[in-house]
């Protein structure tokens, strides 16, 4: 891997509501190399998103705050800097590609001109050259006739289209990390793929770290070095990729890919979901966020939040149940076989 | 007998242009398609957006009137059924929703919205009803006291809970559930796929399940038809299907689906297809895939092929429209160079 682009040290992201303290991201820590890609798992309010959105600073400001952590951009502090210089991190040093692309698109622009736009205001260059740039940056993502594309509308464009033109915006300016918010959630498969590749191929040329933030595990399979699991706003497990499906330590863990029916499997077998609803993000329990869905609950676990235990290098969990103990019960999970190599 | 027999369907939208709102074009969203779905199974229909699975699940319903074809529910015409026969046909079929919170009514309690289908079928008296209600959502997973709540008080998961509930309360032969998971959340998805499962062993149903999720579709269905651009391009065997795809949109499809395993996603290598899929208003000619296929040849732009048999015990067939249809001897696949006789045009009539 190469030199470390970001740092994230005990990131935690408050929104203050009148209904009381929603914490959506609580002590937060991960890290991403050059040409390195990060995929964040976890389902809905699991905080990834806010997450990304904290390293950015786009969490709108009431009712949002960043309570806590460092943000190290290489040597810099994200948190120190002043809006002025953060507008020039944004783009420049770290992009983003969100999930729906029909609204993040401003649908009275021309699609040229809004890739224009993002570099004129990074780079010193004319219009026109900034135009031509957006043309090649369309071809370069895999739109076929750019020259006419450029200046369309979005509404002219198909949803795979639409988060190509995103991804071009993204990497207008060269940044170093990409991060990109279910970029495939709102896409069919076979343009889901599409895009994966264009991905793929865009950190290659440029040499960004990625941060693939997803629910689908199956994306995650396909182009993550490394993963984090999130619930209820806290990394339950990180580690990488191999580890976490061969190796996975966390009860949610096992529970994610015991609730996946597989495409490879060669006869039915019953999933195995993890029972109850996900934690309310105001009333989060005082211990682990997964008492009350965890099937080896126990009483240390509703009081506090474990301490990190690493189990293997780059690989860290944090639960209370012991780790022999961990391995029996996994060893037992039906599921759990078809991982087993 | 088959429960459901479908021949020949086709749903073409009017497109309406200008002051006079004249029509100016169709929307071919289903354009013929044949199908049969026999009792207890589960018949998957899977296809990216705008393949028209899910207006053949409404055409099926008759909540949408058909442009031409005809639906057979145990032998009864549901095209020419009279408003009497309607309603009784209406108690054995009913429908899951995807959306779990725009398809209950925010207004209604959660017993209304459960016991609505028993008052307008008359059936039983208030109290018969009540404990009818509590029954079923008790069976869905629920408990008695949710009766009184109002949709807006459950999560996505209960919501989607209660949509079946209220499915089940008529005792239905079949249901319709049109992408009834692809709104929940992994964990949560689970669940509800399981809770079908059950239901379908205990209530003996037969289910038509219409989703874009491959691997839900392969996980709940015995039978899975693949539709593009309104036609059903393979139907077989859900095992055989994702075995030995022979339709190369479906081997596009197969290989694009990610798979949760990093060793499997390694060792795989995918079928990119080329550019979006033609709009339903303007279909191209002769096969609707031939612009993206990578085996199109000439014969491929003249006529759409027919389905074609290519195999399997009656019921269980592997039918593919292709001219050029993968073959499989042993385990070794290739690719027929001639074209495919059974699915020239014309030679299934």
């Amino acid at each position: 891997m190469g030199e470390r682009l970001l740092t994230v040290d005990g990131l935690s992201t408050h929104f203050f509501t009148h209904a009381g303290v929603v914490k959506a991201v609580n002590g937060v820590s991960f890290t991403l190399d050059r040409n390195e890609t990060l995929g964040i798992v976890g389902e809905s309010g699991s905080g990834k998103t806010v997450a990304a959105l904290s390293l950015m600073r786009l969490v709108p400001d009431p009712p949002g705050k960043l309570v806590e952590g460092s943000l190290m951009l290489g040597e810099r502090d994200l948190r120190q800097l002043s809006d002025a210089e953060m507008r020039q991190v944004r783009g420049n040093d770290i992009a983003m590609i969100f999930q729906d692309p029909m609204t993040s698109l401003n649908p009275v622009v021309k699609v040229g001109k809004q890739i224009a736009e993002a570099i004129t205001l990074h780079q010193d260059k004319s219009k026109s050259e900034a135009w031509t740039m957006a043309t090649e940056l369309l071809r370069r993502v895999g739109i076929p006739d750019a020259d006419k594309r450029v200046s369309q509308y979005p509404f002219e464009f198909s949803g795979g289209m639409r988060q190509r033109a995103m991804i071009a915006m993204a990497i207008s300016c060269n940044p170093d990390i990409l991060i990109a918010d279910e970029p495939t959630t709102a896409l069919d498969v076979t343009i889901q793929a599409q895009i994966i590749e264009v991905i793929e191929e865009m950190q290659q040329q440029y040499d960004s770290g990625v941060i693939l933030i997803t629910h689908d595990l199956g994306v995650v399979a396909e182009i993550a070095d490394k993963v984090m699991v999130m619930y209820g706003g806290r990394t339950v497990e990180y580690g990488g990729i191999d580890e976490i499906f061969y190796n996975p330590h966390h009860p949610y863990t096992w529970g994610l890919l015991g609730s996946l029916p597989r495409l490879d499997e060669a006869e039915k077998t019953r999933l195995t979901p993890i029972k109850g609803q996900p934690p309310d993000l105001i009333a989060l329990p005082a211990g682990c966020p997964f008492v009350g869905r965890c099937l080896y609950e126990r009483p240390e676990c509703r009081d506090g939040w474990p301490a990190l235990e690493i189990v293997g290098p780059a690989h860290g969990v944090n639960c209370w149940i012991p780790e022999t103990e961990r391995r029996d019960i996994r060893a037992a999970l039906p599921h759990f076989q078809a991982y087993v190599r | 007998m088959s429960l459901l027999e479908v021949k020949g369907l086709k749903k073409h939208f009017p497109i309406k242009t200008g002051v006079l709102k004249r029509t100016t074009g169709h929307v071919y969203a289903v354009d013929g398609i044949d199908f049969t779905v026999e009792k207890g199974e589960t018949l998957g229909l899977v296809g990216e957006s705008g393949c028209g699975k899910s207006t053949t699940g409404r055409a099926v319903l008759r909540l949408i009137p058909p442009t031409a074809g005809t639906i057979m529910f145990e032998g009864v015409d549901v095209m020419a059924a009279s408003r009497s026969q309607m309603q009784a046909l209406r108690r054995d079929m009913q429908v899951i929703f995807q959306d779990p919170y725009a398809s209950l009514n925010p207004r209604m309690r959660v017993r209304d919205i459960v016991g609505e289908s028993l008052k307008i079928h008359n059936i039983g008296t208030q109290a018969e009803r009540k404990k009818r209600v509590f029954e079923l959502l008790e069976t869905v997973g629920l408990s008695t006291e949710h009766a009184e709540r109002y949709p807006h008080e459950f999560s996505g998961g209960q919501r989607q809970r209660i949509g079946i509930a209220r499915a089940l309360a008529l005792n239905p032969k079949l249901i319709i559930c049109d992408e009834p998971v692809s709104a929940l959340d992994v964990s949560i998805r689970a669940q509800v796929i399981n809770l079908l499962e059950d239901l379908q062993d205990e209530f003996d149903l037969t289910y038509l399940f219409i989703a874009h999720d491959l691997s839900v579709v392969k996980h709940t269905s015995d039978r899975v038809a693949v539709m593009y651009l309104g036609k059903i391009v393979e139907i077989s065997d859900s095992a055989v299907l994702y075995s030995r795809p022979q339709h190369p949109y479906t081997e596009a499809l197969l290989s694009a689906v990610p798979i949760p395993d990093p060793t499997a996603e390694r060792a795989r290598r995918r079928i990119i297809l080329e550019g979006d899929v033609p709009s339903p208003a303007n279909p191209p000619s002769g096969c609707v895939f031939h612009p993206r296929c990578p085996r199109a040849q000439e014969i491929c732009t003249t006529a759409m092929p027919a389905l074609a048999s290519t195999g399997g015990d009656a019921g269980k067939r592997h039918e593919v429209a292709c001219y050029f249809p993968a073959r499989f001897t042993g385990e070794v696949r290739t690719v027929s160079d001639t074209p495919f006789e059974a699915a020239l045009p014309g030679s299934d009539d």
